[in-house]
């Protein structure tokens, strides 16, 4: 039915004073995304397409690109890999942006990256955290974000560290999670923990039942779920339900928004999450770019904000450094660069694939995120183990 | 890596299926009313159920009501957005080829899923209450699923009482087995038609109103109550009122099941496969098609 549902949303109209019409230099520098700003991907698409926003309003602020001011012009996915495939054909061939960034997740960005790359279109992809995306050939794709493989590797890592010696590992079954999940596992086995139960479930799945009637039967100390929102907050409620008790939980995606808390309240105490920035990390312009977007749009960000943001960042500075809208000059410049912004370093090599970004592990304690892993960036201990529903 | 499955597992899951059984039974139940009744396939059933949701969810979350008292209240609103929808735009393609109806319905279907997007925004939104479980031996018995399954087994046994029992019941029942002849026979055929709409919308609202205390909820989760009704009533018999309840009871097992032996992923599949073996050895449905 969504299908159906083409009401692609145009965010922001185009030539404001119709200089577009006037197809000259001197016209704004369009660059073209389709987000996930409805469907299940909606809530991190909607902070990824404010970071895009934002990072539009402090370029042109501080004079625009090559002396011409920038525009982003944003369509709806739906969530759909398909529908993203189709608007970026729209954005390049009918719309002819100038240039394009990245959609938000790994399955979008890796089908959506078949038609940037025939019509060869530099594109930072700053919410594509699947590896193998990045090692296919393509040639104009540049990856922001620390790799999917090592979302779990804090939760991992702590568990062996305190002697734990079982793991579960259930993901959705798309891209990123199980790229996610493959990581989890792999690592897991390195830190020499016996992986007991592993599953996928499909996309949209709202019924953990049964699947969580397994896992409480194979008694794992650690539960590593590859997840993004929804489903991490139906598992989570249904853990609680079916009594499920392990001695450390970990989520994906989704576990670091605010709204995660919002939904399960004290239920999403105690549970880690994996994430790509934090406010309180001390990077440079961090702690002032979180006040300033926390003005601009009435909430804080969270690192899908700061992702889009800095991949756009990143994108301008490849655009200066090679001083036109080039594809092939901007993707030179942008393989070379190596770049310290509020969201941490950037470097990548031949491939686009990401080298430089550090990811943290957090626990929600008490209301908050506290960052627990890796210890030098680590601003508290960890509440372990985590008690039994029932006891709190 | 895989788990040695118990007794007490498939007891476990039996009982997390039958749980949701019910709920498949009173929301299918809904569309089963329109089908035998109209001879219409409500594709809009879905998003009326996700209207339900949204209304208990406001109730509870402007006004603090108790999300249990919020049920019937989303009935009663859902009943007249029912009756509405049936006296504006289903009661045209009544007499109209089947497709029409279907098009009709879907067109419904995807202005209320765009209109509440816009109006509620695509954000999940969860009513937090009664949530954990009663521990009784090895099971864990869910506590908004269990006063779900408690809600929907009153209000399915309610619809049948009525459709059995009281004159306008057996008026629907008369509508559904012969148009014509029931209005020979003095029933307003009209009134009976937007009644049933309105009270097939009121029960998907139930169900709504109650999956909202159960899971997250946003504007795009009425579909896959569509498809999920859709089967139930094929599995029982469309238009076999009985047969939706034992329908929907069987997919809520299934479903669960397959899950528990097979995957996760693979639940759904199962679900299909047992209709198409239904639809073959018996197309009419387990306990039959519509009673003529």
């Amino acid at each position: 039915m969504k299908r159906s549902a083409i009401t692609a949303v145009v965010l922001v109209v185009l030539g404001v004073f119709g200089a577009s019409l006037v197809a000259d230099a001197q016209g704004p520098v369009r660059i073209g995304a389709s987000l996930s700003l409805t469907g299940t991907y909606a809530k991190p698409g909607k902070y990824q397409h404010e970071g895009y926003q934002f990072c539009q309003k402090e370029l042109n602020a501080k004079g625009g690109l090559l002396g011409r001011k920038v525009e982003f012009v944003v369509y709806d996915d739906q969530s759909q890999p398909p529908t993203g495939v189709r608007l970026y054909e729209k954005l390049i061939t009918e719309d002819k942006v100038d240039a394009v960034m990245g959609p938000y997740s790994s399955p979008i960005t890796e089908a959506v990256a078949n038609v940037t790359e025939k019509y060869k279109k530099v594109m930072v992809a700053p919410l594509a955290a699947t590896t193998s995306i990045f090692k296919k050939g393509r040639k104009y794709i540049v990856m922001v974000i620390s790799p999917a493989e090592v979302y779990l590797e804090g939760l991992v890592d702590m568990a062996a560290k305190r002697g734990l010696k079982t793991v579960a590992v259930v993901n959705e079954d798309t891209l990123f999670s199980k790229a996610a999940a493959s990581g989890a596992a792999d690592l897991a086995k390195k830190k020499g923990l016996q992986v007991v139960f592993t599953e996928a479930y499909p996309k949209g799945n709202t019924d953990f039942s049964a699947l969580l009637t397994k896992i409480k039967a194979a008694n794992p100390d650690v539960i590593a779920a590859a997840t993004y929102f929804d489903d991490a907050v139906a598992m989570t409620r249904q853990m609680k339900e079916l009594n499920v008790n392990p001695k450390m939980y970990g989520v994906t995606v989704g576990g670091d928004l605010p709204e995660f808390y919002d939904l399960l309240k004290g239920n999403a105490e105690y549970i880690y999450g994996a994430t790509q920035w934090e406010a309180e990390l001390k990077y440079p312009g961090n702690r002032e770019w979180f006040e300033a977007y926390k003005a601009e749009f009435k909430r804080e960000p969270v690192y899908h904000s700061a992702a889009g943001y800095a991949g756009c960042l990143i994108y301008a500075e490849g655009v200066k450094k090679a001083g036109s809208l080039d594809a092939d000059k901007v993707r030179e410049a942008l393989s070379k660069l190596e770049m310290r912004t509020m969201f941490g370093d950037y470097k990548v090599d031949q491939d686009g694939f990401q080298l430089a970004h550090k990811m943290v592990t957090f626990q929600w304690q008490k209301e908050k995120k506290v960052v627990v892993w890796p210890d030098d960036l680590a601003q508290g201990k960890i509440l372990f183990p985590t008690p039994a529903w029932n006891t709190r | 890596m895989n788990v040695v499955i118990t007794p007490a597992m498939i007891g476990q899951v039996v009982i997390s299926g039958l749980l949701s059984g019910v709920l498949y039974s009173m929301v299918a139940l809904g569309l089963a009313l329109i089908f035998g009744v109209m001879r219409i396939i409500n594709v809009a059933h879905g998003p009326l159920l996700m209207l339900g949701a949204y209304t208990t969810f406001f109730l509870y979350s402007a006004f603090g009501l108790n999300p249990y008292l919020t049920v019937p209240i989303s009935m009663a609103v859902l009943f007249v957005v029912g009756l509405v929808l049936e006296r504006t735009l289903v009661f045209r393609v009544i007499e109209a080829p089947e497709l029409s109806s279907l098009l009709l319905t879907f067109g419904i279907s995807i202005a209320l899923v765009n209109a509440a997007q816009l109006a509620f925004t695509s954000d999940l939104r969860a009513v937090e209450y009664l949530t954990g479980s009663w521990v009784i031996g090895p099971f864990a018995f869910s506590k908004s699923r269990v006063i779900a399954f408690v809600f929907a087994g009153a209000l399915t046994g309610g619809a049948f009482l009525f459709l059995k029992s009281t004159r306008l019941g057996k008026a629907i029942r008369a509508t559904s087995q012969s148009r014509d002849v029931a209005m020979v026979c003095g029933i307003d055929v009209g009134a009976i038609h937007r009644l049933t709409f309105g009270l097939a919308s009121a029960l998907a609202a139930a169900g709504g109103a109650l999956i909202a205390m159960i899971v997250a909820i946003q504007p795009e989760m009425g579909q896959i109550w569509t498809f999920k009704s859709f089967l139930v009533i094929v599995l029982g018999g469309a238009g076999n009122y009985p047969g939706a309840l034992l329908g929907g009871m069987l997919l809520g097992l299934v479903e669960q099941l397959a899950s528990l032996f097979l995957t996760t992923q693979l639940s759904e599949v199962v679900a299909y496969v047992l209709l198409v073996i239904v639809l073959l050895v018996r197309p009419t449905g387990l306990l039959g098609g519509r009673q003529t």
